[in-house]
């Protein structure tokens, strides 16, 4: 029997189910070795009967976290997908700051009392409230990975990511380093996966697929400190998708 | 300076014979003869052509894209021959599971490469074409004629100079000098020379010509900025002298560990396969992609363990693997100073020539050895990476954990295994573990215990009778009973360690009269975990067979009124004659050190212990790199190793 599969969102861009649209034909294999019973971007259908449950977004109001947890009981594989669902990515930088000045910020004097879709909390990622059995991390993801994630779950084999850097296969695709070409880049200590696509456009990595485990931060301070990159855009890079996670 | 202005030429070791051979096109000619075989040959012509402003090898459309006066690409010409990643054979989930060989024999030239790269193509042969061919790799490289060139632009960081590899005089079909408005050839080979004849209208060299070309070599070396101190005979006898520098400790602080040093390396040719299954399910491709020792989980094995995982550790083995091993191994420094990996590293922590100049001048005089076992490696002759299909003819669920197969090659020929040898179990999708053989030679069906840990071994539980698996193999040293003839036995394992053993056990009781008292010891962690006990009892009842058991402990609602403690409190309860008995010892890694301690104790000597170790076998013939214990690869020389021959190597226990 194949297995059923519900795609759902949460504080996101919707850009890493688009990734799963843009698959085109392979979107038809998919379809082939598992049933998409709930996709609220591609299909009026939706179920609540599944195996896999594929989460983009992160968690950021109490009715979020009621929801994820639904979720998560009904399903027997739960799969991050996406910076924002695997690391709260870019939602967390609202974090730096108080929620009621955030709002402020954002709306005003608007009348948001007792709106229960304005009732935030500081951005969590998916793993902080419920278990999170795999992840295809990436803003967006890269649709490779997601199928090699699927083909993996569908053979019974564990999806495993990549434990090394980003240079591993940016080297592999004969880039210049973006450090001579005076940008600076993260992809030391960022998980590969994505094979290099940013800096193979000369652009450097920011991070959004999370930092390795065994991130070698000091010697990575190191080389910005060497590329004359001060504390200050040090920090700020950091932060973009891995909020606090690079502590100077 | 130019020597043709000086009487006396530089030193002798950069000149080359130059004389008969040379040819020589004008430029014109030259661009023409590029251009011919851009567009007439057939074949693909791969050069060097700018990106930004380095340089890297790719398809030539024409021939005003290819660049002589390059410093160094950003990869190397490797890549030719050995693909960043390959399919090595395509797989079909659908019915019937087979695989496919796919073989890449298109004919190609490459164009521009230098002498320091050259040479490092030909240490690429020694380990590809050497012993073990492999074919993938033999039918691009035989199928690729190299027009090598001298180097115009010294690249900033590299020392070749003082390796003399800025020079070469073997290892390409042709070498082209660009001395400006003229490109002299020195023909290497007759493939070379048919090629220029085609394709080319060259004539011979003028002496003047050939004088410049001669010149231009020896002077070569004063455009180097960076030298080595140490000639590369030295690199091996300093490096075992400094096995515990401090410079390992300062240097890897600041390593990454983003692998760049080994990615770019032209001599670095380890590997790693995964299977690639189509979205579809049905079919998929089983690739190899190059992989490096600076990466974490290079040396992980099923279990999780990582044996290789500190970041000093990681990082010397890069230095050892260049400079100590592969001398020992097969005579050459496997570094040709080409600087790709100094250019790179962005810490600058990378350069071979810093490191080993800062060992040459600061020697703490503490020598470590890592000498390799002599094994002779039989010449493996057949596809070395396609598995040949296989039948699981019966299964048997041993444990919780462990299951045992019975299996058969499709072929009907004998597997042809020594005891403590291996295979490497193909599924498809899934990829390839290595197993040991748990029978004693001889018969068309062989045993497999296999403990579910990792994907393979997951997947395989879930087939039934009858289906198919992929066998490469047997592989590896396995034990040599004829040694052991004539002595007491002391077999000593733990967990699944006695897979491997009963090859030899049942060996040992079917030539009962060859050997003396035997004493088996097995230890587990609970009642629940023993393996073989049918085997356990039966060799039991054998004459002058003593066989001990041990659990770690006896949980609550498991039977056990036997020893209970870890392994080696069964040793003293063993009388035996240390210097007539062999023990033989299988289990998992923490296990050794303590049961050769405790021999030892007992006045073993050191040739009597044999142990058989666990590495991650990945390709099983030598090549891939992550089974080595320093120079030692565990799948060739191993997995069982005389103690004496290990006892030093220090990644070994």
């Amino acid at each position: 029997m194949k297995a059923r599969v519900a795609i759902f969102d949460f504080a996101s861009c919707e850009g890493c189910e688009l990734q799963i649209v843009n698959l085109e034909e392979k979107l038809l294999d998919l379809i082939d070795i598992v049933d998409v019973v709930s996709f609220r971007e591609a299909m009026k259908e939706h179920s609540n009967d599944y195996d896999i449950a594929l989460i983009e977004g992160s968690i950021m109001r109490p009715m979020d976290e009621e929801r994820i947890k639904k979720i998560r009981e009904r399903a027997k594989v739960l799969i991050a997908i996406g910076a924002c669902a695997c690391l709260g990515g870019v939602n967390k930088l609202r974090n730096e700051w108080p929620v009621e000045e955030v709002k402020k910020e954002v709306y005003g004097d608007a009348l948001l009392e007792g709106n229960k879709f304005f009732d935030v909390f500081p951005t969590k990622a998916v793993d902080e409230v419920v278990k999170v059995d795999f992840y295809i991390p990436g803003c967006p993801i890269d649709r490779n990975e997601f199928a090699k994630v699927i083909t993996a779950v569908a053979l019974g084999r564990k999806p495993r990511l990549p434990s090394y850097p980003v240079c591993v296969e940016c080297k592999k695709r004969e880039n210049i380093c973006v450090f001579e070409l005076g940008q600076f880049c993260l992809g030391p200590i960022t998980r590969a996966g994505c094979n290099a696509i940013c800096t193979s456009f000369q652009d450097g990595c920011e991070g959004c697929r999370g930092f390795l485990d065994d991130a070698k931060m000091d010697a990575q301070k190191d080389v910005l400190r060497k590329y004359g990159v001060t504390v200050d855009q040090m920090m700020k890079k950091f932060n973009f998708y891995n909020y606090r996670k690079g502590v100077l | 300076m130019n020597c043709l202005e000086k009487d006396a030429l530089g030193p002798s070791q950069a000149i080359l014979v130059v004389g008969m051979r040379m040819k020589a096109l004008s430029k014109l000619e030259w661009l023409k003869f590029v251009d011919r075989l851009v567009n007439d040959s057939g074949m693909e012509i791969i050069g060097v052509k700018a990106k930004g402003e380095s340089f890297v090898f790719d398809r030539l459309k024409s021939a005003d894209e290819l660049r002589l006066d390059h410093d160094v690409t950003i990869l190397p010409p490797k890549k030719v021959f050995l693909p960043v990643t390959e399919d090595l054979m395509t797989y079909d989930l659908k019915g019937q599971v087979r695989g496919e060989r796919t073989i890449d024999d298109r004919k190609r030239v490459l164009i521009g490469v230098h002498p320091y790269d050259v040479i490092a193509i030909e240490q690429m042969d020694e380990i590809y074409l050497g012993s073990n061919i492999d074919e993938h790799y033999a039918s691009r490289r035989l199928n690729t004629l190299i027009i090598a060139s001298d180097i115009i632009n010294v690249s900033e960081r590299s020392f070749a100079a003082s390796l003399g590899t800025h020079v070469t005089d073997s290892g390409y079909d042709l070498l082209v000098t660009d001395i400006g408005d003229t490109v002299v050839v020195d023909v290497g080979t007759k493939e070379g020379r048919a090629l220029l004849k085609k394709y080319g209208s060259a004539r011979d060299a003028s002496k003047k010509e050939a004088d410049t070309v001669k010149c231009w070599r020896s002077d070569l070396p004063t455009w180097f900025a960076r030298r080595a101190k140490l000639p590369s005979s030295e690199w091996k006898r300093v490096l075992d002298e400094n096995h515990d520098h401090p410079i390992w400790d300062e240097n890897s602080k600041k390593c990454l560990t983003c692998g760049t040093c080994t990615t770019v390396c032209p001599t670095c040719y380890c590997y790693d396969v995964d299977d690639k299954t189509d979205l579809n399910l049905k079919e998929g491709k089983r690739q190899r992609t190059w992989d490096g020792c600076l990466l974490r989980e290079f040396t992980l094995v099923g279990s999780g363990e990582i044996f290789r995982e500190g970041v000093k550790e990681r990082y010397r083995h890069r230095f050892y693997r260049k400079g100590a091993y592969l001398p020992d191994r097969k005579g050459f420094v496997a570094c040709v100073g080409c600087g790709r990996c100094a250019y790179q590293c962005l810490p600058d922590i990378a350069d071979p020539s810093e490191v080993m100049n800062s060992l040459a001048s600061y020697n703490l005089h503490k020598t470590v050895e890592h000498p390799v076992p002599s094994v002779e490696h039989p010449e493996i002759m057949e596809d070395l990476l396609i598995p040949e299909p296989a039948t699981i003819v019966r299964k048997q669920k041993m444990t919780e954990l462990e299951t045992l197969y019975v299996v058969r090659l499709d072929s009907g020929k004998e597997l042809g295994h020594a005891p403590g040898q291996f295979v490497q179990v193909s599924l498809y999708g899934i990829g390839e573990a290595p197993i040991s053989i748990s029978s004693a030679p001889g018969g068309k069906e062989f045993e497999l215990l296999v403990r579910r840990i990792g994907d393979v071994t997951g997947a395989m539980e879930k087939l039934k009778e009858g289906d198919k698996i992929g066998v490469r193999g047997p592989y590896g040293r396995g034990f040599d009973p004829k040694e052991m003839q004539g002595k007491n036995m002391l077999f000593i394992s733990g967990g699944c360690g006695l897979a491997p053993m009963r090859s030899l056990i049942d060996y040992t009781m079917g030539h009962r009269k060859d050997f003396k008292d035997v004493w088996i010891l097995y230890g587990c962690k609970e009642p629940a975990a023993i393996l073989f006990s049918k085997d356990l009892k039966q060799w039991a009842d054998v004459d002058n067979v003593k066989v001990l058991t041990t659990v770690d402990k006896c949980p609550d609602g498991q039977c056990w009124d036997g020893n209970i403690g870890v392994i080696t409190t069964l040793i003293p309860k063993v009388a035996f004659d240390p210097m007539r008995t062999i023990a033989v010892i299988v289990g998992p890694p923490v296990m050794y050190k303590f049961v050769i301690r405790d021999l030892k104790s007992r006045g073993m000597p050191d040739e009597n212990i044999i142990v058989s170790l666990e590495r991650r076998m990945k390709c099983g013939v030598g090549k891939c790199g992550h089974c080595q214990m320093n120079g030692i690869y565990c799948c060739i020389e191993g997995p069982v190793f005389k103690y004496s021959e290990v006892k030093n190597i220090p990644e070994a226990f």
